[in-house]
């Protein structure tokens, strides 16, 4: 009994256990939990329209939203969910109850545009470039023409329930992010066609994020992966995109789509992506917080201006005049604007509105200002919320002129249904190869009392890498399982060294107990630096897809060598001493 | 030490075969390093067969040079007539299919196409009766080009990681013949994994590299093992060291060889697979290259200075 006290006052022991249950708490298995969960809300879906938030990606799964029932009907896995939808009429309420709270939803009617085959005479305006001569000089002038077009005739037609707009997924059971490879989904590996630095690949990641966001695609991660560490020169970078639940042709839809952008005033386009949006600028110098308007109180809250300058071709600044010139000035909020604002259109959705000064009126600048505002409960939030706006801003304004074209070069599709067997097949790997192992130590100490331990801190460094997984919100790869079944293996060798060192024959004690663990602790440490220089260039080797490999292996060594080694070491000292 | 007396008879004839064992290993242990480094030679042999006959050292998966991937769930299929039928159908593309099979049942094809449009494939696969619903199936489209930047890369990773533990070990011995050995060792066993995966027909992938990575981690955990033992402790002869250890290096690469082996036969993902066989064969070999290669240079190489030392005094 003196011993066991002493085993758990070891303070190698204590801090094991420590990080056990902060580990256990990281993960937070809740095998019972019922209930779908919400992975991602479509824009304008019925279901966003009843207040439902979606998640961000990267979140955590026990901070998404579960749906515990509709209708008062309990909800407890996907196929309750997807049986209860099946059921739903068109203009029909559904109180949709999750563990945050209660939503009403009404059921929209879904419509099909057909062409029916014929074709009628529209007029419509349209601006043209005619050449004319004015004081004897010929001159390019845009002129309003009205045109008759023929156009196909199409008609709505309805075709049922419109989707909810509810991307779901059974409740999760951990806080344990699932890998694309194990949940299904679309990857995809962009590489701008020239090579870019890291500022460039930045702002096309941010606008790519933008692009995708008015598709409400919101299941997706997307993410900078370079091939080696900045500090070996200049590394080649691609832009890895995973979209779970998405099929490739979706993907390859969205990225096909994506990037027309648009400005108009009243209907009339005034510039587009590409040429007329010379600049836009990010620097301290010309953005950021508008020191002129500051933060002011308002009600409920404080509100934060932000200002930050663009250049425009001379041919845009020339059509925005045009346009701007016949407009009314009108009076609102305490300052003189255009009575139509600039529209901000990205591939035909609008994402913004900006008023437009009185002064830019009939005036064909290059370098205007764009201003516009953020609210917050306090002036930290109000700042913030303001710098935000502006960079979404900024970044739409970008999209249209991106530099660089991005090719596709890779693209896994991974079926959910094969996803979903992987995992169930790895836990079971996973068992199995903690059980072969158990049962090599048993056949060759045939002592359970010397095999066991050696067993469980094993299992323990296995759960513990899950753990620093979960606390990170990585999500964990099929990648990361092979390098935990590897881990069973090898995270068993420096238990198997220090007890081998301990069992040494009585005739070999030259050393005291101290001495050999301390003889045990270089050897493993050797072995430790080496296993994890060996990996550290898979970090980035293959832009990074075998990443989770390489990152489980060295967590699992390092946990070993700091953790739960010196714990086991202390345990056999004690138990093995006098 | 733990030979339980309930067994005895059993036990006697385990005694009998180590004390054999032990015999040969320390009579012979010359003849034993000299086959070890036929076993080496032989691969390297091996090797440039293969690169004479194949052009490349060994055979590249589409993700190292480009192609096309797919994995299709399927509960029966004719392997070799799928095959015949898709390589007649694109005769210019290099097609493989492959089943994945748990416990003898057939779940999965895998078929690798280095140069057929996926379109086109997948057309193929229907008219063959294969129910090729979109989100029913995985694919893995790698541009070429960047296959080949992946498989530069992935060489340029194993070369940086022997580089660095090269240099981790010379850290920790300072002394250079026995790094050199541990160093000789770990590309040993990397040559001949090499050369068995080709024997046995696989298709290195990206995955497959990370694994010599690993094994270049195992490799050398078991010779520092081997060499701080024969190098720091002192009081027996060198063998006796050795034979010391060796128990305790072997259960190590067994233990990691059994982990392996169920990961190989129980996971169906095909990546997986791959890491699993290539550190499996890989584990083999370290321990045919730490107990027979290293341990007898050792041997050899502490005799001979010893005899230098204090004049031909045998161990």
């Amino acid at each position: 009994m003196g011993k066991l006290k002493r085993v758990f006052t070891n303070i190698r022991v204590i801090a094991f256990l420590v990080f056990v249950l902060f580990m256990l708490f990281a993960i937070r298995p809740t095998p019972w939990n019922e209930g779908v969960m919400i992975k991602s809300v479509m824009k304008n879906s019925s279901a966003a329209l009843a207040g439902i938030q979606n998640p961000p990606p990267t979140a955590p799964p026990l901070v998404k939203e579960v749906i515990l029932s509709m209708n008062n009907k309990p909800i407890k896995d996907v196929a309750d969910y997807f049986s209860f939808v099946k059921g739903l009429r068109v203009n029909q309420t559904v109180q949709i109850k999750t563990n945050k709270g209660l939503y009403k939803l009404v059921t929209k009617e879904a419509f099909q545009e057909i062409e029916l085959n014929q074709t009628e005479e529209v007029t419509v305006p349209e601006t043209q470039e005619v050449t004319e001569t004015i004081n004897g000089t010929a001159m390019l002038v845009n002129k309003t023409v009205m045109v008759t077009r023929l156009v196909e005739v199409t008609a709505r037609k309805a075709i049922g329930l419109e989707d909810l707009g509810l991307r779901v997924d059974n409740a999760p059971t951990s806080n344990l992010r699932k890998g694309l490879d194990l949940q299904g989904g679309t990857r995809v590996l962009l590489k701008p066609a020239e090579p870019v630095g890291e500022d460039t690949l930045g702002i096309m990641i941010d606008s790519l994020k933008e692009r995708l966001n008015v598709y409400g695609v919101s299941d997706i991660v997307i993410a900078p992966v370079q091939d080696k560490p900045s500090f070996l020169g200049e590394p080649s970078r691609f832009i890895l995109v995973e979209i779970a639940g998405a099929t490739e042709e979706e993907v390859k839809d969205l990225l096909a789509r994506q990037g027309k952008f648009e400005a108009t005033i009243g209907n009339k386009t005034v510039f587009r992506g590409g040429n007329d949006i010379t600049y836009v600028c990010r620097t301290a110098e010309c953005s950021g917080l508008d020191p002129q308007r500051g933060c002011g109180t308002v009600q409920g809250g404080m509100v934060c201006a932000f200002q930050f300058s663009i250049a425009l071709s001379p041919e845009a600044a020339q059509r925005q005049a045009d346009v701007t010139k016949d407009l009314r000035v009108i009076t609102e909020r305490g300052g003189n604007y255009l009575e139509q604002p600039l529209k901000l259109f990205l591939d035909d959705q609008e994402v913004d509105s900006l008023n437009i000064a009185d002064d830019l009126k009939g005036r064909a600048v290059t370098e205007i200002a764009i201003t516009g505002s953020g609210f917050g409960a306090n002036q930290e939030e109000a700042a913030r919320a303001t710098l935000e706006s502006m960079k979404r801003l900024q970044t739409v304004l970008i999209t249209g002129s991106l530099p660089v074209k991005l090719d596709l070069v890779r693209i896994d599709t991974i079926s959910p249904t094969l996803g979903q067997q992987f995992l169930t097949n790895a836990w079971w790997a996973g068992l199995l190869a903690v059980a072969a192992v158990a049962l090599i130590l048993v056949l060759n100490y045939r002592r359970i009392k010397i095999a066991l331990p050696i067993a469980l801190t094993s299992l323990t460094e296995v759960m513990l890498t899950i753990g620093v997984y979960a606390l990170f919100g990585w999500s964990f790869d099929l990648a990361a399982i092979a390098g935990l079944i590897v881990a069973v293996g090898t995270g068993v060798n420096d238990q198997i060294i220090i007890i081998d060192e301990m069992l040494k024959k009585q005739a070999e004690v030259v050393y005291g107990w101290k001495d050999r663990i301390k003889k045990a602790f270089f050897i493993i440490f050797s072995g430790y630096c080496t296993e994890v220089v060996a990996m550290l260039p898979l970090l980035f080797a293959g832009a990074g897809l075998l990443k989770g490999f390489a990152l489980t292996t060295i967590i699992v060594v390092s946990i070993g060598v700091f953790i739960t080694r010196p714990a086991y070491a202390a345990i056999i000292q004690i138990l093995y001493e006098d | 030490m733990g030979v339980p007396t309930e067994s005895a008879a059993h036990s006697l004839t385990l005694m009998g075969l180590k004390a054999t064992f032990i015999h040969i290993y320390d009579k012979q242990y010359k003849v034993l390093l000299a086959l070890s480094f036929l076993i080496l030679l032989a691969s390297i042999g091996f090797l440039f067969f293969t690169k004479a006959q194949t052009g490349e050292y060994f055979q590249k998966g589409v993700s190292l040079k480009g192609g096309l991937t797919m994995t299709i769930p399927v509960e029966q299929a004719d392997i070799e007539g799928l095959e015949a039928a898709l390589s007649s159908r694109f005769p210019a593309a290099d097609i493989s299919v492959r089943g994945i099979t748990e416990a003898g049942e057939l779940k999965a094809l895998i078929i690798e196409a280095s140069d057929a449009p996926e379109d086109e494939l997948i057309d193929a696969l229907r008219t063959h009766g294969l129910p090729m619903e979109p989100g029913t199936f995985s694919a893995e489209v790698m541009g070429s080009s960047l296959g080949q930047s992946f498989y530069r890369q992935t060489l340029i990773a194993v070369f940086l990681a022997f580089l660095f533990m090269s240099i981790v070990v010379f850290i920790t011995f300072r002394s250079p013949f026995p790094c050199l050995f541990i160093i000789l060792a770990a590309a040993s066993e990397i040559i001949s994994t090499v050369a068995v995966v080709n024997l046995l027909g696989v298709k290195l992938s990206t995955a497959g590299v990370a694994a010599f990575l690993m094994i270049i981690g195992y490799s050398v955990d078991t010779n520092i093992l081997l060499t701080v033992k024969v190098l720091k402790h002192q009081g027996s002869t060198v063998f006796q060291r050795t034979i010391d250890t060796m128990r305790t290096g072997v259960l190590m690469s067994l233990t990691a060889f059994a982990a392996t082996m169920v990961g190989y036969f129980v996971i169906q993902s095909d990546v997986v697979k791959q890491i699993m066989l290539i550190i499996s064969i890989g584990l083999l070999f370290d321990i045919v290259y730490t107990w027979l290669q290293n341990a007898g240079i050792l041997r050899l190489y502490f005799e001979r200075k010893h005899k230098h030392a204090e004049g031909g005094q045998h161990g």
